[in-house]
């Protein structure tokens, strides 16, 4: 299993997207909020003439905000024809998957159980291989 | 008519493709009840459609194919392998007169008798027209050959006719990639233009860089025209179908059309007309009663359909309305116990408004007897496949004794809206501007703020309207700190013609935005229609003002209908004309006919430049002629501007204040001392004086037009004819001569003036003192009907260039 991920920090925790459904990762610097809309998508940006739904994955897998940064880095993914930015704490390199991901007894934890596809070893240890699809679809989704 | 021919015929064609391959597999097993249905349909939309032009043959051979094919769907009879051959022997015949008619040939006559007689279930039997025996004894053998005799003989038309097209097909993708990437190339300039600002002057790369502007500028514009087509251009087909129908049912409908202005993907339209023109059938022949039944209960003999476009985000809906008995719910329900589609039981735990419903069931009509122009309970079924496979939704509501209205909603991916930019809470939001009825300022006198429980009304015109403030609808700002005097007004006239204020903290500008999708999530808020960029490139919002009027509950469906009709009437009795009230800069009230002002301008002082007698203003990097200077001194600071235009043209009218917009119900009193007012007239019982747009117009240096400038001679010896028609006949183009010997291309004559000259001239226009024509007078005009004037004008004009 020689998948490429994309390493990333999301609440903390070392996560791993597959680099596959990854198009790029952009800095964002302006967000337009929109009012009205959950928490957990901060608002939109602009990728060129694409406008990207800006998703803060701390927020989706259920934890409290993160503290706004200057330097925010997001992964920019499709789903279901459109786009979002799913915006991490720290975006790293891409790194080959060293296995395929497995659950492991127990779980991994409360918001990271649902939105995580199993662990999978990398170079730089056990990581959590985040399901892109769960993820956009918010806690709010996976509540009801 | 042309093009509908074309239409027609292209469309028939991708119909006749498209069955090709249920027309064999129908033939594989005659017994199967959807390839039944695919062929049905086809006949059923070529027989339609040839009523609507004039193919006698075609209509008689799709009528008695649907005839025979109805029966089958009925049961009444067994759909055996003659009866497809015959049926196929039709389709194949239907083919080769598309091909005639595309060629524009006539297709030999004869040989149609004997392709419906073979539709008999026993051809043997007599039954079959037998005033021409021996035509169809021949005939029966081109039923026989007709399959391939008709491919060999259509392939070199087809090859012809494709020789005289002078258009090309191409994936609607393709179109959307180049979009795209012209829209790209728009945000990738605008950030050029950003950089070469804060770059300061570089006369070298300045003039290259405009040049490209421009050129992107049009690019974009001819690349959206590719796509879009105003649904006029469906709109003017029908009024044609409507008399022809009513015509043959013995009936009178007048039509409406409402939103002719808005865009739709040229594909959709081309969707949509199928089933509008079976919308329109079913409403002429079962929804408008005739007259006698008419006046009887109470309408006016003349039935009403009225068709209304509206664009809420990426949303077309459209509604087709007609003010006939509505739908019998129980009798559609009753029909549809007889055709064992639903148990009464179930039929008893349905609701009215699922009973209305019931009419998109196949196989099932309210039509009592069958007509040649609809009927048979096929169409709405048919309507509906057609509609849901664009990805849209049909709708009925109905009330018996007032009418039906059918809403379609029609999605359209990408789409170019003109849209109002507001702000609330910081932030830019785009409304698509067929709603906006109007914009008001909350200090101004006019508006009043009330209170009835926890909503919140304003006053305005005489009109109590809900009001709403965005930054309470968007949820960031609480409506008890809002001061709402500070606020701008945007009045909001839904589809349904409910009408609602707006609060916004300022509007922006008037932009055509293009409209992305939405993630479901943001979506499910029913806050927003879309997405669009600014052209600094941030993402904006589109506001879906329907799901929020429906989230607050100021939408009223059914009393919508009921509405439209008195309304209607009243505008013909009052020819109001609007005008929109202000203060000059000598603070006196003057009026400007509303539809001469294209907008409100607010700009600093230091923006406008004056030099003698030149006077001008710069707005958006553009330079107008400054007007309205000799009331009195600019103000330091902010200035306020009407942007007022002729359609052509473009000046700028400096007042103090904007007050309101009113109706000039009364008539002008023409004034000649002051060149720069058209009259006085009354508004709200004190006299306020009316800027002549057209003086205004005039005294610019228009002229500079190419070509020979018509010539026009006016009554030499009439002051009226100098004051007030001169420059208004200069303003339309001409230029003016009083010289009585001079061969012009116009005159205009007073019908008082007893002695006519005899000059040379090639189209003569006469105005009459009074306003109502006198006994023998049908062409002479009154002297202020300034619009009938200015359309004999510019008639003579096109004729002389022509």
């Amino acid at each position: 299993m020689n998948d490429l991920l994309l390493m990333c920090l999301i609440a903390g925790r070392r996560a791993a997207i597959p680099a596959a459904r990854v198009q790029s990762v952009i800095e964002i610097d302006q967000i337009t909020p929109i009012p009205g809309a959950p928490d957990f998508i901060l608002g939109l940006t602009a990728m060129r003439s694409q406008a990207l739904t800006v998703i803060d994955c701390q927020i989706a897998l259920g934890f409290g905000g993160q503290e706004p940064d200057s330097d925010r880095r997001a992964a920019v993914v499709q789903v279901g024809g459109h786009s979002y930015a799913l915006l991490v704490e720290e975006a790293y390199d891409v790194g080959e998957a060293r296995s395929e991901p497995i659950e492991v007894p127990g779980g991994f934890g409360r918001g990271w159980q649902m939105a995580a596809r199993g662990m999978v070893e990398t170079d730089c240890g056990p990581t959590l291989l985040i399901d892109v699809d769960v993820l956009v679809a918010g806690p709010v989704a996976r509540a009801a | 008519m042309d093009d509908l021919l074309a239409d027609f015929v292209a469309e028939t064609r991708e119909m006749l493709e498209a069955s090709g391959g249920e027309i064999v597999a129908w033939e594989a097993d005659p017994s199967d009840r959807a390839r039944l249905d695919t062929i049905f349909r086809f006949v059923h939309t070529v027989k339609g459609n040839c009523g609507f032009f004039d193919f006698p043959r075609l209509e008689k051979l799709s009528h008695a194919a649907e005839d025979a094919l109805a029966d089958c769907r009925a049961g009444r009879r067994e759909a055996d392998s003659t009866l497809v051959s015959a049926v196929l022997a039709i389709i194949d015949r239907i083919s080769e007169m598309i091909d005639s008619i595309e060629a524009g040939e006539d297709h030999p006559e004869g040989g149609d008798d004997a392709l419906i007689a073979a539709l008999n279930p026993h051809p043997d039997v007599p039954g079959m027209p037998s005033a021409e025996p021996h035509k169809s004894s021949e005939t029966t053998q081109v039923t026989a050959a007709s399959p391939a005799e008709g491919k060999a003989d259509a392939a070199p038309k087809a090859a012809r006719g494709a020789s005289v097209q002078r258009t090309i097909r191409l994936p609607t993708e393709l179109l959307d990639e180049v979009m795209k990437g012209v829209s790209d190339m728009v945000l990738a300039r605008n950030d050029l233009a950003r950089r070469l600002r804060d770059a300061g002057d570089h006369p070298q790369i300045d003039g290259p860089f405009d040049r490209l502007s421009t050129i992107l500028a049009e690019v974009r514009s001819s690349i959206t025209r590719m796509r879009m087509q105003r649904l006029e251009h469906l709109f003017s087909s029908l009024p044609r179908l409507v008399r022809d129908l009513s015509t043959e049912l013995g009936k009178q409908v007048m039509v409406d059309f409402e939103g002719g202005e808005v865009e739709l993907d040229r594909e959709m339209i081309e969707m949509v007309r199928d089933p509008l023109t079976h919308i329109i059938r079913n409403a002429i022949d079962h929804g408008l009663e005739g007259p006698g039944e008419r006046i009887k209960s109470g309408k006016h003999e003349i039935g009403l359909l009225k068709f209304a476009a509206r664009q809420s985000g990426n949303q077309i809906t459209l509604a087709i309305s007609d003010d006939g008995r509505g739908i019998d719910a129980d009798r559609l329900a009753a029909k549809a116990v007889a055709a064992g589609i639903y148990s009464q039981a179930e039929i008893d735990e349905m609701s009215d408004r699922r009973k209305h419903h019931l009419i998109f069931e196949p196989g099932l009509t309210t039509a009592e007897k069958v007509s040649s122009v609809s009927g048979r309970g096929v169409g709405m079924d048919v309507v509906r496949a057609n509609i849901e496979h664009v990805g849209g939704s049909i709708d009925v509501t109905t009330k018996s004794g007032e009418g039906t209205s059918f809403h379609l909603k029609l999605p359209l991916t990408l789409s170019i809206i003109a849209a109002l930019t507001v702000g609330s809470g910081g932030q830019r939001y785009a409304i698509p501007r067929s709603y906006v009825e109007e914009i008001v300022f909350g200090s101004s006198d006019h508006v009043d703020f009330a209170e009835a429980g926890d909503r919140r009304l304003v006053t305005f015109r005489g009109k109590r309207v809900p009001c709403l403030a965005l930054g309470e609808i968007l949820g960031s700002e609480d409506p008890g700190s809002i001061d709402w005097a500070t606020m701008t007004l945007v009045l909001v006239r839904m589809a349904s013609n409910d009408v609602f204020a707006l609060a916004v903290d300022r509007v922006y500008d008037h932009e055509d935005v293009v409209v992305k999708p939405i993630a479901p999530a943001i979506m499910e808020t029913g806050l927003y229609a879309g997405t669009t960029l600014l052209d600094d490139g941030r993402p904006m919002m589109l506001l879906d003002l329907p799901s929020i009027a429906q989230k607050y509950r100021l939408i009223d469906e059914m009393r919508s209908m009921a509405r439209t009709l008195p309304e209607e009437e009243q505008t013909e009795q009052r020819k109001a004309r609007p005008v929109m009230l202000f203060t000059g800069l000598d603070g006196r009230r003057r009026a400007v006919r509303l539809e001469l002002v294209r907008r409100i301008d607010t700009i600093s002082r230091e923006a406008i430049d004056i030099e003698g007698s030149r006077k001008q203003a710069v707005i958006d990097g553009a330079i107008f002629s400054l007007l309205g200077l000799e009331y009195g001194e600019l103000p330091e600071g902010r200035c306020r501007l009407l942007r007022l235009s002729d359609g052509e043209h473009e000046v700028v009218y400096a007042v103090s204040e904007v007050l309101d917009a009113a109706d000039m119900d009364g008539e002008i009193v023409p004034s000649s001392a002051d060149p720069a007012v058209e009259g006085v007239t009354l508004i709200d019982g004190e006299p306020v004086p009316v800027i002549d747009g057209h003086g205004l117009f005039a005294a610019q240096d228009t002229a500079r037009k190419t070509g020979r400038t018509a010539s026009c001679r006016l009554p030499a010896n009439s002051d009226w004819a100098r004051t007030i028609l001169e420059p208004l006949v200069e303003a339309a183009g001409y230029r003016v001569s009083t010289e009585a010997e001079e061969e012009t291309d116009v005159a205009i004559e007073l019908v008082d003036d007893d002695l006519r000259p005899a000059s040379p001239a090639r189209h003569v226009i006469r105005l009459r003192p009074e306003p109502e024509p006198a006994e023998n007078d049908d062409e002479s005009i009154y002297r202020y009907d300034r619009e009938a004037l200015l359309s004999a004008l510019k008639r003579a004009r096109v004729e002389k260039t022509a």
